[in-house]
């Protein structure tokens, strides 16, 4: 009687949720946020619901079954536009809740949440064994005693290994591989790097699961970029698209910097983007620019050096790096508008992000002065990523420079770099 | 029996009732899977039990001296009154020493974090 009072209660609270992103994966976050009754949570072992969306390649699937099972009982899965390869509509899971495109995603998750709480719905069972890697067994008749600290080799993981320090000393490197479903990462991203302490060591950047010959299609947004390099598409189209994508990206930012509420107004201009006047957007700058804290943990942070992405098409990168490189301005229905790249010095996360919000007021005002102008066909477009083309992907070049930002900087840098630089996995894999 | 008794009684109860319905069995324990830290996906190579730098270890040590300082403040409170200006100039003499160990542990860069 009493614990079904609580159940009740339970049942009230908002529920948590942690979502898988695969390739095409709907941008969710405004979906979710705002109403109140949602949290998105930063580990797989705070939700009740797991709320997969995209496409996932069969390299994703053993980790979506991990974090599956990380997470603790009661809990529930809701797919929401997921499709896996060779499995039907209800995917890896046993009893899904599946969502159809016209479907309502926050609607399924409360309800999934109560009907769990209230025991009117079944927990969803393990899909993985339970059985540790290796069973924690040292050399005596009881699996007791051994060599080293803890006498053995606890479920089969080694102690982490002795490094140089740059201190002179002698101390452990950890080793570990994070993603492809760390919610500040890109989806897909898998990142292998050696702390000592929270220093980086060594950084290198994992396979991109999305560049499999499984067709993965580009997600309903980036596809106006797509379409541009073949045919004529509307200013008006493309900017309102390039605004959109650089407020979402300036959403996971603020997130990752812990201005949960700040990214929920960002992430509500990109989804009205269309009705949005650039004041808006101007306002949101200045606030943020006001932001001694914003400014102080990213300024310096991931900074690259112009001659270090110079001639590699990387856009808004190699802009916030002092460099005018834009394909905008080889286009003459932008000249016409009176176009004109904007630049800005330092080539760090906090030039990065400045640029961004500034490129985002620019967009706006170029699509409602544009009318009917077209843009595009050319086979090369200037994309939120950079400058485009069939056979060139600029998140590819990033991919390449990031080992080098990363190596050196505290953990914390490290998502700030990575939110700063929108590293679009499935974009790369285009090529 | 007193009211005093009795409360510790009903406190004891209530302890023993919410250990209980913590350990009631019902759900299982967790398995393997549920128990291996948080990655993004993958599992652990290594063991997480490593030895790293301390790197605030200078500042913790700053904090003791200074909290010592503030231990060594509360006497000398106490007889501020009576002794006036000497008292006075002997703890800004005190002070200021120990403001010149900071102000050289900042230009050794021991205050850096990395």
């Amino acid at each position: 009687m009493g614990l079904t009072a609580f159940a009740r209660l339970a049942a009230k609270a908002p529920a948590p949720v942690f979502v898988a992103r695969g390739a095409n994966a709907r941008s969710l976050a405004f979906e979710l946020s705002g109403t109140g009754d949602v949290v998105l949570t930063q580990t797989p072992r705070h939700a009740c619901v797991l709320l997969a969306t995209g496409a996932f390649p069969d390299s994703m699937v053993p980790a979506l079954r991990q974090i599956h099972d990380q997470m603790s009982h009661p809990r529930g899965v809701v797919l929401a536009g997921a499709h896996f390869r060779g499995h039907g509509p209800r995917g890896v899971f046993s009893d899904p809740v599946v969502v159809t495109p016209e479907g309502d995603v926050h609607d399924a998750v409360v309800v999934l949440h109560r009907d769990l709480i209230l025991g009117r719905r079944p927990s969803a069972p393990p899909l993985l064994p339970d059985r540790d890697p290796t069973p924690w067994r040292g050399v005596g008749p009881y699996g007791q005693g051994g060599k080293g600290m803890t006498g053995g080799t606890p479920y089969g993981r080694p102690l982490a290994g002795l490094a140089d320090d740059r201190d002179g000393l002698k101390l452990d490197a950890l080793e570990l591989r994070l993603g492809p479903f760390l919610p500040m990462f890109p989806p897909g991203l898998t990142l292998t790097i050696k702390l000592q302490g929270d220093v980086v060591q060594q950084a290198r950047v994992g396979d991109n699961p999305f560049r499999t010959d499984e067709r993965v299609s580009v997600g309903a947004r980036s596809s106006v970029f797509v379409r541009a390099l073949s045919g004529p598409v509307t200013i008006r189209e493309l900017e309102h698209a390039r605004a959109a994508h650089h407020l979402e990206r300036v959403g996971e930012a603020l997130r990752a910097a812990g201005l949960g509420a700040l990214g929920e107004r960002a992430d509500r201009l990109a989804a009205n983007i269309e009705r949005v006047e650039a004041a808006a957007v101007r306002r949101l700058h200045r606030l943020l620019r006001r932001s001694r804290t914003l400014a102080w943990a990213t300024s310096g942070v991931g900074r690259l050096e112009p001659d270090r992405v110079a001639g590699r098409g990387l856009g808004l990168v190699a802009r916030a790096c002092g460099l005018p490189e834009d394909l905008r301005t080889q286009d003459g229905a932008y000249n016409e508008l009176g176009f004109s790249p904007l630049v800005e010095g330092g080539g760090d996360a906090c030039a990065r992000w400045r640029l961004r919000l500034a490129e985002v007021a620019q967009s706006l005002l170029l699509a409602s002065a544009a009318g009917t102008r077209t843009t595009g066909g050319t086979g090369s477009v200037e994309s939120p990523w950079g400058s485009i083309s069939s056979d060139h992907a600029p998140v590819g070049s990033l991919l390449e420079l990031l080992p080098g930002m990363l190596e050196g900087s505290d953990w914390g840098d490290v998502i700030t770099t990575i939110v700063s630089l929108d590293l679009d996995l499935e974009e790369a894999a285009r090529t | 029996m007193s009211a005093a008794h009795g409360a510790a009684l009903i406190v004891f109860s209530l302890g023993l009732c919410a250990g209980l319905a913590v350990c009631a069995p019902g759900r299982g324990t967790a398995t393997a899977p549920e128990r291996t830290p948080y990655l993004g996906g993958y599992a652990p190579e290594t063991h997480a039990w490593s030895r790293f730098h301390v790197r605030y270890y200078g500042m913790a040590l700053l904090f003791l001296a200074f909290d010592m300082e503030m231990v060594f403040m509360y006497p000398w409170a106490v007889v501020f009154a009576e002794e006036g200006m000497i008292a006075f100039v002997e703890m800004l003499m005190f002070i200021v020493i120990l403001l010149l160990g900071i102000l050289y542990a900042w230009r050794e860069r021991a205050l850096a974090w990395a």
